[in-house]
């Protein structure tokens, strides 16, 4: 059984005169085993946000399941963190505080929080910056911490919504090479949504890439390269080729855009 | 720190140089000290009792504090200050008190909003001071004058709140309930801190409302003094520089308690206005 289980999963939006609807995900059908690192890759308003977002609890599906281990998930749930492009970090709490705040909803006592928050800020490498507020970092540490608080909730699943979106290309790349890090020492299963097919490529070990809307499965790449994986190689290169050509047939269909770079948007 | 503030203020000096803004402080200055020249001017030209100058403004001032005029009633000014400041701090707080609870679920329950909205859209434009009348009437001359305080702040207090509860990130809103937040959690740990920014805008327009009603209010009538009362009193007695005294002690309030106002509101939130 695998751990995170998308099932025939649909989601209709009504439209503005109320009688036809928008189908944003058709049919979805998605098995994700423990610790694999999935990236969801399509053009601008495929759905795979809106997909995330189901998965994450915050919208939900018109019909289909989703489960983990086995359990239905209904709602939010501290079995799956999410990192959102724009960090929502709080800004009236410190770093530590942010990255307590799910530990705090658990009642959990001051010193057992402390001692998790304090490994979860060492391992995302935020030590020294405990006593910070968010407007005080600069975006890759914002989003350090982002991460830090999504994973001290030590969900199953690790939801990511662009989370390097609003990056500059250095820090996106940078970022891309601590996440692993982080994976690789965590072994969290994680689902990450991104348009950029060289972020893809590097991160994952599947790659779901999804036809324009109604967004559903087009195509899935399997990665097994060894990590880092080295950008500036001919298998990278081919591979990236093969999926811009995927994607731009659903350019056709669709008018909108999709980019081969790390710069995002 | 030891001998920061000797060291602050040092910093904060040649700040002023290195950045110019020196020159913004000396404008203001000469702002200030044109201003009195003018009135002084002014005051020689129309040469009439109405209009004193600011020398005699200054002394009426200074005597004001030494006495009052007892056989017509009048307070010393200490006195009417104190008077004027315990009305406001009894309105204001009493305006914060109710403003807080309904502007919170006015702006997350909608059916609080169904409910409060008609009655506050009705009474939001009658200014307050059109309320002192009746006040005085019904609730005679203590409590009168702290509900048209009240009245004054209230709105402006209540209408920030609504607005910054409804202006709460949703990102944020998002972050909260994938880290376990109920609606009870979120509203307290999430809706309520964002709002307090909001909440101390509203509290610094309503000082200044509140320090307006207060004076209309005090002229009308007032029980145990006021600088309002004063300013009213001096006036039938024809004594016009104690009664322009009287306005210039109303500006120092004013400025003053702004002032509290706007520090409190900075050490508050001191992320606001930040991403």
């Amino acid at each position: 059984m695998s751990m995170l289980s998308i099932q025939n999963l649909w989601k209709k939006f009504p439209k503005n005169n109320g009688e036809t609807e928008l189908v944003a995900v058709r049919d979805f059908n998605l098995e994700v085993e423990a610790g694999e690192f999935i990236c969801l890759l399509g053009p601008s308003g495929c759905g795979k946000t809106t997909l995330l977002r189901i998965v994450a609890g915050l919208d939900f599906q018109t019909s289909g399941s989703i489960s983990i281990n086995g359990k239905i998930i209904a709602g939010p749930g501290s079995d799956r963190g999410m990192v959102f492009q724009e960090f929502g970090l709080f800004p009236w709490r410190t770093v530590l505080k942010n990255i307590e705040f799910g530990l705090e909803l658990q009642k959990m006592a001051k010193p057992e929080r402390l001692k998790i928050s304090q490994k979860y800020i060492n391992l995302v490498g935020l030590r020294g910056f405990e006593n910070s507020r968010p407007y005080e970092l600069s975006g890759g540490m914002k989003q350090r911490v982002g991460i830090a608080r999504a994973l001290a909730n030590d969900p199953a699943v690790l939801l990511m919504d662009e989370p390097f979106g609003a990056l500059d290309a250095q820090t996106r790349n940078l970022m891309q090479k601590e996440l692993l890090r982080i994976w690789k020492e965590t072994k969290k299963t994680v689902l990450f949504v991104t348009h950029s097919v060289d972020e893809a490529c590097y991160l994952a070990d599947r790659i779901v890439v999804m036809t324009a809307r109604p967004g559903t499965i087009k195509e899935i790449f399997s990665i097994n390269w060894e990590r880092p994986r080295d950008r500036a190689s001919m298998e990278f290169a081919a591979l990236r080729k093969k999926i811009l050509a995927e994607l731009e047939l659903e350019m056709d269909s669709s008018s909108t855009s999709i980019k081969d770079s790390g710069s995002g948007d | 720190m030891p001998s920061s503030s000797a060291a602050r203020y040092k910093s904060r000096v040649t700040y002023w140089f290195k950045t110019g803004k020196y020159k913004d402080i000396m404008v203001m200055a000469a702002s200030l000290v044109g201003f009195i020249a003018l009135w002084w001017i002014a005051s020689d030209i129309a040469n009439t009792t109405y209009l004193p100058n600011p020398a005699q403004v200054f002394e009426a001032l200074v005597e004001s504090f030494q006495g009052g005029n007892p056989q017509f009633g009048i307070l010393p000014m200490q006195q009417n200050i104190e008077a004027s400041i315990t009305r406001f701090v009894e309105g204001f707080a009493l305006a914060f008190a109710v403003a807080l609870p309904v502007g919170l679920l006015m702006g997350y329950l909608r059916f609080g909003e169904d409910i409060g909205r008609p009655i506050v859209e009705i009474f939001r434009p009658i200014p307050p001071i059109a309320w002192v009348p009746f006040f005085l009437i019904i609730l005679g001359s203590f409590w009168g004058p702290i509900w048209t305080i009240f009245l004054g702040a209230f709105f402006p207090i209540l209408s920030n709140i609504i607005f910054g509860v409804r202006s709460v990130d949703p990102t944020l809103l998002d972050a909260a309930k994938t880290l376990g937040a109920k609606r009870i959690t979120i509203f307290t740990k999430v809706v309520l801190p964002s709002t307090v920014p909001f909440i101390m805008a509203g509290v610094t327009i309503g000082v200044g409302i509140a320090w307006m009603c207060i004076v209309a209010a005090e002229m009308l009538g007032a029980e145990g003094g006021g600088v309002g009362s004063y300013i009213q009193a001096e006036n039938n007695l024809s004594n016009y520089p104690e009664m322009f005294a009287g306005m210039v002690v109303i500006a120092i309030l004013g400025i003053v308690t702004l002032g509290i106002a706007r520090i409190l509101e900075k050490q508050v939130s001191p992320w606001r206005g930040k991403k």
